[in-house]
């Protein structure tokens, strides 16, 4: 049933009626609302058989978690920014493991400086830790994911992380259709672990693994992740027959068709992408936009595919990889043919705004060639304060022969 | 279970890992000195005595037995005691010290209720010794002794027994009820007791009666006179006369306004003693100021509260018919007082001379062996003096004087007196490792403010003699006991055994009683650190 719900709210009880066994989070914005209301579940007695357990920190939070699924327990935490950098270290233990377990990621900035704003150089910075990656585009899909990444979480017995975008998700508040818990209990069966820590019947959970089995171990998890494409996109035809809504899945492409600029992106900005797509057709030029939902595992064939006949592509990069480049617009120039142009672009980092104005005018200076395909661009950047800034530090620098 | 390649296995152990190999530091269990204990004049185990105390019920008994090892006195000592071990105590560095001397009255009161008796289990000896004396130090010599099987006569001058307990501590403060029960229990160790029994000649008592020892511990009954010019009409007496006068049933004439001249806690019991008696000015005279008083500031704070005046930096020039002239003094940089030249005169019916007390050494007799020094008897580390098999102890030997004092060193000689007598080394005196505050995890204890003893209302202060402190009850005798932060010592408190990363504590069957596996202590000192009583230590491994 649609009702007006934040989007923070929506999550949380949608994760309570996924009957989650333990819950262990350390607040930290725009996270905070979510474990709150979670917490008041529990405390009211409406989430019942679930410990909620006060953790001190996010590193203690994905530990508790990771015991507890190890016990065979359904687990949850959400963190945002540097909390998922302080849980760094136990992220690929979990994978590792194969411990099935979800986790909400509500986007912000990496500091320093601190910033608190949106962007998603929290999460990506963690690409590699073996975790699925899922990217709300929508509160609605958020909540969807949430469900799904249960039930992919325990198929496949890996670790799951949602992602959503910090404030302009987790904290609008808009009409959402939280499932309702006899649909979730329809659609998400009760967790049975592949392996768990049972007295009676004891196992060595992380055993040591020497240079004679690390490297097929390690090959064995990737290909897990690569064989999890067929799931991910299994569970959303099977979440889209129950719930009659198309919500997660591997891409989100929209008007890609016959299109002559596709904009990629992660996230909530596809919103507005859409209407910008929408208004230029209408004045007759051929764009369309690739929403990437399932970002890990990279699902490479379904990007070619959609990006085959797409002579350029637009990828918005709401976070790089300083002294390399882009991190999403990598993924996609491995998975397009040599001659599509990739404008890879850099904007709305930490919370500054993606405007349709914005969006509209970046695809608007693509075709007008004045955007380069070969550098990463910088779009939103304020030239002249970079240029003031720099020329200000080159005058600190002293001249070689130490006279000035 | 389908249990993913590598990582998960089937059950197995990493016992075989022996880390205690990395270790360059082993952790011991250590049972240091607590600083109350070290601190007791009378040598009591306090620390011991309150952990026996903290389970209530039979544990009363049992810290009070435990008390009696060396002091025969807790009911007294829980009255008069100067409690240097609270000053000590580690908890004054967290919140206040533990009420020690509170607990060790309530020991001493339950002990009186229910009428706990001590046994001399030893076989006699055969051997005599003498005590001269009967106050603190010579009854607790005599309890030792007694209970070392020794046959122990106490020769008292007065006509009861009780030395400056009775004579010279006014029964506000301890209640002669309290003293005489203690002291019976003493005595019916089957101490033989023969009062109004002055020795005049100590040679001839030895020579003649045969005593295989003696302990002398005569005390310091004199008051210290000084010359002051008086009116011939002046009434000058002594605090230690007035107070030992008061116990043989005199009743002082003291008038209304009454002057004591001193600053040491006689001082103070003179002028709340003359209070009591009638007097409506009670006034103490001292040369120095409050800060430098000998006398203990709980005294003077009763003592104020009871109406008694202070004339700080003042010394009395002359005594006339009515009244004194007194002269004022000011501190030199050393903190010596010197005169102004500046006088006052001070209304006073009566002035009472509280300046220190002196030995009476006429008993030792004429051609005595012994050696005395200033008024004081000379003795060894041991207690023994010039003559062998005489011993002496208490305010007759130089030092510190106190009722606890005494008591100590009536034990301390006792324990000579029984090695001389069986021709034993003395043994070596026990090292001190004190458990220093810093060693404590106090984290651990919950907060806990200390219980103060009710005081009787102040109307009835000024009236009458009857005891100031109340005691404690069971409950807060209790939870006063359970402030001890046992510096030093186990006490079972599982954190060891519980945070030790490695599992290598053990645990022994009885409790508090722990072993470190060397096997597996990689020596990383979580146990030293998390040991809320210091008891832990880390020591370099042996290479």
């Amino acid at each position: 049933m649609l009702r007006q719900v934040e989007g923070s709210r929506a999550v949380a009880e949608t994760v309570a009626r996924c009957r989650p066994h333990v819950v262990a989070a350390y607040p930290i914005s725009p996270q905070t609302h979510i474990v709150e209301a979670l917490s008041e579940l529990v405390g009211s007695g409406d989430l019942t058989a679930c410990e909620y357990l006060t953790v001190e920190s996010e590193f203690g939070a994905l530990s508790a978690c990771i015991g507890a699924s190890a016990a065979g327990a359904r687990a949850y935490t959400a963190t945002a920014s540097q909390g998922i950098l302080f849980m760094a270290e136990a992220l690929p233990n979990a994978s590792g493991l194969g411990l099935p377990m979800v986790m909400t990621v509500a986007n912000r900035a990496l500091g320093a400086p601190i910033n608190i704003w949106n962007d998603h150089s929290d999460a990506l910075s963690q690409r590699d830790a073996g975790w699925l990656m899922l990217f709300a585009s929508s509160n609605q899909e958020a909540v969807d994911l949430h469900v799904q990444a249960f039930a992919l979480a325990e198929r496949l017995s890996l670790p799951v992380m949602v992602c959503m975008d910090g404030f302009v998700l987790t904290h609008a508040v808009e009409e959402i259709d939280v499932p309702g818990q006899d649909e979730v209990d329809a659609f998400l069966p009760p967790f049975r672990a592949r392996q768990w820590l049972d007295p009676d019947e004891p196992v060595t959970i992380g055993a040591m693994v020497g240079p004679e089995a690390f490297t097929e171990v390690k090959y064995l998890m990737a290909h897990r992740q690569l064989r999890a494409l067929d799931d991910v996109s299994q569970v959303a035809r099977d979440f889209a027959a129950a719930f009659g809504r198309d919500s997660g899945g591997l891409l989100r492409p929209y008007r890609t068709a016959d299109a002559d600029v596709v904009v990629v992106a992660l996230g909530s900005v596809l919103g507005s992408l859409a209407d910008v797509v929408d208004e230029l057709r209408d004045e007759g030029l051929a764009v369309g936009a690739l929403g990437v939902t399932c970002y890990r595992p990279w699902p490479l064939d379904e990007v070619r595919r959609a990006l085959r006949e797409v002579p350029r592509v637009v990828v918005l990069n709401r976070a790089f990889a300083v002294g390399s480049g882009s991190i999403l617009g990598q993924d996609v120039r491995l998975s397009v043919p040599a001659a599509t142009k990739v404008h890879d672009v850099v904007l709305g980092l930490g919370g500054r705004p993606l405007t349709h104005d914005v969006l509209r005018r970046l695809v608007l200076d693509v075709v007008a060639g004045q955007v380069g395909s070969d550098t990463l661009t910088f779009y939103d950047l304020d030239h002249q304060r970079v240029a003031t800034e720099l020329a200000r530090e080159l005058a600190d620098v002293p001249s070689a022969g130490g006279a000035s | 279970m389908k249990l993913p390649f590598a990582v998960t296995l089937g059950p197995g152990s990493s016992l075989a890992d022996h880390t205690g190999a990395w270790r360059t530091e082993r952790a011991v269990y250590v049972e240091r000195t607590a600083p109350c204990g070290n601190a007791c004049p009378a040598g009591e185990d306090v620390r011991s005595w309150l952990y026996d105390a903290e389970s209530g019920g039979a544990g009363y008994e049992t810290a009070w037995r435990r008390i009696m090892e060396t002091n025969p006195f807790p009911a007294v000592c829980g009255r008069v005691c100067y409690h240097p071990c609270e000053t000590a105590c580690n908890r004054g560095h967290l919140d206040e010290a533990v009420g020690i001397n509170s607990v060790e009255r309530f020991l001493g009161d339950e002990a009186l209720a229910h009428g706990w008796t001590i046994d001399s289990a030893a076989v006699p000896t055969g051997r005599r010794v003498l005590v001269v004396g009967s106050g603190p130090a010579g009854l607790s010599a005599a309890y030792h002794l007694a209970r070392r099987g020794h046959a122990v006569t106490v020769r008292e001058s007065a006509p009861v027994v009780g030395g400056m307990m009775r004579y010279g501590i006014p029964r506000y403060r301890l209640p002669r009820e309290v003293l005489d029960a203690e002291i019976k229990r003493v005595l019916d160790l089957g101490v033989t007791v023969e009062v109004d029994t002055p020795v005049t000649d100590l040679d001839a008592v030895m020579a003649d009666e045969g005593w295989d020892a003696a302990f002398l511990a005569v005390g310091a009954q004199l008051g210290h006179r000084t010359y002051l010019p008086a009116a011939s009409a002046a009434r000058v007496l002594d605090a230690v006369s007035l107070l030992h006068g008061l116990e043989d049933g005199e009743r002082p004439l003291l008038g209304r306004r009454v002057a004591v001249y001193g600053g040491g806690n006689t001082a103070i019991d003179a002028a709340r003693t003359a209070r009591r008696l009638g007097a409506s000015d009670a006034v103490v005279v001292y040369r120095r100021t409050r800060e430098r008083m000998p006398a203990h500031a709980d005294e003077v704070a009763d003592a104020e509260e009871e109406g008694v005046v202070f004339h700080w930096l003042s010394t009395i020039e002359r005594v006339e018919h009515d009244g004194l002239v007194i002269e004022q003094m000011e501190l030199d940089e050393d903190g010596f007082p010197q005169p102004t030249g500046r006088t006052e005169r001070l209304s006073a019916d009566s002035v009472v001379l509280a300046l220190g007390q002196d030995t009476d050494l006429s008993f030792l007799g004429k051609a005595s062996a012994l050696q005395v020094h200033g008024g004081s008897i000379d003795t060894d580390p041991a207690f023994a003096t010039t003559r062998p098999g005489v011993f002496a102890g208490g305010d007759v030997v130089a030092g510190e004087r106190s009722v606890t004092i005494a008591i100590g060193h009536g034990r301390r000689a006792a324990e000579s007196i029984d090695d001389w007598l069986s021709g034993r080394h003395p043994a070596p005196a026990p090292a001190v490792d004190l458990a220093p505050y810093e060693a404590l995890n106090t984290w651990y204890f919950e907060d806990a403010d200390r219980t103060h003893r009710a005081r009787l209302e102040l109307a009835r202060r000024s009236s009458t003699f009857d005891e100031i402190v109340h005691g404690l009850d069971g409950d807060t005798a209790l939870y006063e006991a359970r402030r001890c932060l046992s510096c030093g010592s186990c006490f079972s408190c599982d954190n060891c055994y519980a945070m030790c990363p490695d599992d290598a504590v053990i645990k022994l069957g009885p409790p508090g009683e722990y072993v470190i596996d060397l096997d597996y202590c990689k020596g990383c000192g979580l146990c030293v650190q998390e040991c809320p009583a210091g008891a832990i230590t880390m020591v370099p491994e042996e290479t």
